[in-house]
């Protein structure tokens, strides 16, 4: 006999704040479609719930040169586009990319130092081989990240790219960039809800809008911190359906990154055979660290691997059908 | 409300100087100082001090005793110093502290019974203990039976609940204070019980600290809090307890802190309809509040936003 269940409903005072990235030609720039994140006013796949305005949107991360570190199976999935960011771009987008997010190097494919004007005609290269919105983060040394942020800043002024990352030591430089020419920035904090919370403070302090801000509370690999990554995502989240204003910013991470970090999906020798194969425990390494990530509310994920992005895309398209 | 002045406390760097110099002077004029603003009792924090524990506090109580006759909180774990300071106290000093610890067990409530001291007890073993309910365990089934058989009387025993920071912690935050309530509840008198006041602050930018001290003192008073070690050279610690103990309803801002404290009291939320929101001195206390209820993720810039 059937039991009629009542399902408990949860009513939040908060909404996440929708943030758009890209810009079309009549906005100011030239992307052929633009992405909106956020505007969620319930947990994540919570449809009977509260309103989900926008699903999860997948990133696929290209370099702008050959990124020899990253393993094989890596650079085997994106062989013959690997050494053209332009190329990469492209092939990114037709195995189902949202965005593309392209980090720059140090040094440039030759061995020399990236300079701006390099970094200007990477991105242009990029923004014409690619429709979809751009996020563009720097090396990670805050100098020459504020040196190549700025150029990129100036290159594709109107383009609404998200510019990362700020951290508390090194934001100024980055957001007066994006100040000055129509960009959105990343947030990013070492997992920590009070610290992801004052950056964003910080951030909006120096008169960036709130609504061209993304929280990046960091995160960490399945197997490797993914639980403290999720329980931060989870305090925010909760934050923001509460009410808690400084909180309310669409969620980013890079779950590609910190998979293919982990042991289990870098090696294929010298592991316990029961592990299996090398190429699918990898892929599906990076599969569920995102999937998981979604569920603790992200909007954007950064992923590596295009079966991996294929099979993200479908359990967001499974989830995402109401009642389905 | 008792106040036992914090400041000559290991962890400042000044201090720790002053103490390895054998600085009279400095720990003196603290002495002083703090006595001068109102405070009941001072501690002594010396930390562990391995190597000369009943030296350095030796000297320490003798050089406040020349200067003050404050009833003296040693705070300490070596034991050898504690029974030193013990022993050089001239009037009934305050053992800092006993938990559930097996070591601080067994150690500390016997010396604060053969010196005929008082006793602080933390509520908390090895560990820190995240409810309530936890920490009231432990002094109900540890603390207590342990304080009884070395023959200490109950109203010589300050419970303290455990402050544990804002900044980082924040979820305890309302924990402590249902702790002291239900202190106040166990029995007929009820114990006393007493916090480190400070803590809660720890981190937080300097120039924040104060108003969330004093705001969360007002809470821990509508719970029944008897005593705190603060910092009595922060003259909103004494406005805020005058207000309360006075229910002095005069100032905008006097009304506010009475409505807290009765809502806490009542076991219930400050409402928004009780802060005059054109008011910043109204709303930085109940942002704060709001903060120490765990209701708004605490963030260095949180009275900005």
């Amino acid at each position: 006999m059937a039991e009629k269940v009542e399902i408990p409903v949860q009513k939040w005072s908060g909404r996440v704040r929708e943030v758009t990235l890209g810009a079309t030609r009549e906005e100011g720039g030239t992307r052929a479609r633009t992405v909106t994140l956020g505007g969620e006013t319930t947990l994540p796949f919570l449809h009977f719930e509260g309103k989900l305005s926008h699903p999860p949107r997948i990133a696929i991360e290209i370099q702008d040169k050959k990124p020899e570190a990253w393993s094989p199976l890596l650079l085997k999935a994106w062989e013959g586009a690997i050494d053209d960011p332009a190329a990469w771009a492209k092939k990114a987008e037709e195995r189902g990319a949202d965005l593309i997010l392209l980090r720059l190097s140090l040094d440039d494919a030759q061995g020399e130092e990236n300079t701006p004007e390099k970094v200007k005609s990477t991105v242009r290269k990029v923004l014409s081989a690619t429709g979809l919105p751009l996020l563009v983060f720097g090396p990670g040394q805050v100098d020459k990240d504020n040196e190549l942020l700025v150029a990129v800043a100036e290159e594709a002024a109107g383009e609404r790219v998200v510019l990362g990352v700020c951290e508390d030591k090194n934001y100024r430089t980055i957001v007066a960039a994006a100040l000055a020419h129509g960009h959105l920035v990343d947030s990013r904090t070492p997992m920590d809800v009070n610290l992801a919370k004052q950056l964003i403070i910080l951030i909006h302090d120096m008169g960036l809008p709130l609504d061209r801000l993304l929280m990046d509370p960091s995160t960490g690999a399945l197997g490797y911190g993914i639980e403290y990554g999720y329980s931060v995502m989870e305090r925010l989240r909760l934050a923001a359906l509460q009410g808690d204003t400084m909180t309310q910013q669409p969620i980013l991470v890079t779950p590609g990154e910190e998979a293919w970090r982990a042991k289990e999906a870098k090696v294929g020798e010298g592991v316990p055979e029961p592990w299996g194969d090398w190429e699918e425990r990898a892929i599906m390494w990076e599969t569920m660290t995102t999937t998981a990530l979604i569920e603790a509310g992200a909007d954007v994920v950064v992923m590596r691997h295009p079966e991996s992005v294929r099979l993200v895309k479908e359990a967001i398209d499974k989830l995402w059908m109401k009642g389905g | 409300m008792e106040i036992v002045g914090e400041r000559i406390h290991i962890i400042s760097p000044r201090v720790k100087n002053a103490i390895a110099k054998r600085e009279k002077g400095y720990v003196q004029g603290l002495a002083l100082r703090q006595a001068k603003a109102g405070a009941h009792a001072l501690e002594l924090n010396i930390g562990p001090q391995k190597k000369a524990g009943p030296e350095v506090m030796g000297w320490v109580v003798d050089t406040i005793q020349e200067v003050v006759d404050l009833p003296l909180s040693l705070d300490t774990t070596n034991v050898a110093a504690m029974e030193t300071g013990l022993k050089r106290a001239k009037k009934r000093a305050i053992v800092n502290s006993a938990s559930a610890a097996p070591e601080r067990l067994e150690t500390m409530p016997p010396l604060a019974a053969k010196y005929n001291a008082k006793l602080i007890a933390l509520c908390m073993g090895k560990n820190i203990l995240p409810t309530a309910e936890e920490r009231i365990n432990v002094a109900l089934e540890v603390l207590m039976p342990r304080i009884l058989e070395v023959g200490l009387s109950m109203e010589d025993v300050y419970f303290d609940p455990l402050i544990l920071t804002v900044s980082g912690m924040q979820e305890y935050a309302l924990q402590a204070v249902e702790t002291v309530r239900f202190l106040k509840q166990v029995s007929d008198p009820p114990p006393k019980t007493m916090v480190g006041l400070s803590n809660v602050s720890n981190g937080v930018p300097h120039e924040g600290r104060s108003l969330i001290n004093c705001t969360y003192l007002v809470m821990l008073m509508a719970a029944g809090l008897d005593a705190a070690i603060a910092d009595p050279l922060d003259k909103r610690l004494w406005e805020f307890m005058r207000i309360v103990e006075e229910r002095d309803d005069s100032t905008p801002v006097g009304r506010l802190l009475l409505r807290l404290y009765d809502a806490i009291a009542s076991m219930e939320e400050l409402s928004p309809d009780d802060v005059d929101m054109s008011d910043p001195e109204q709303v930085a206390i109940y942002k704060t509040v709001q903060i120490l209820e765990n209701k708004v993720i605490y963030a260095d810039s949180y009275l900005r936003v």
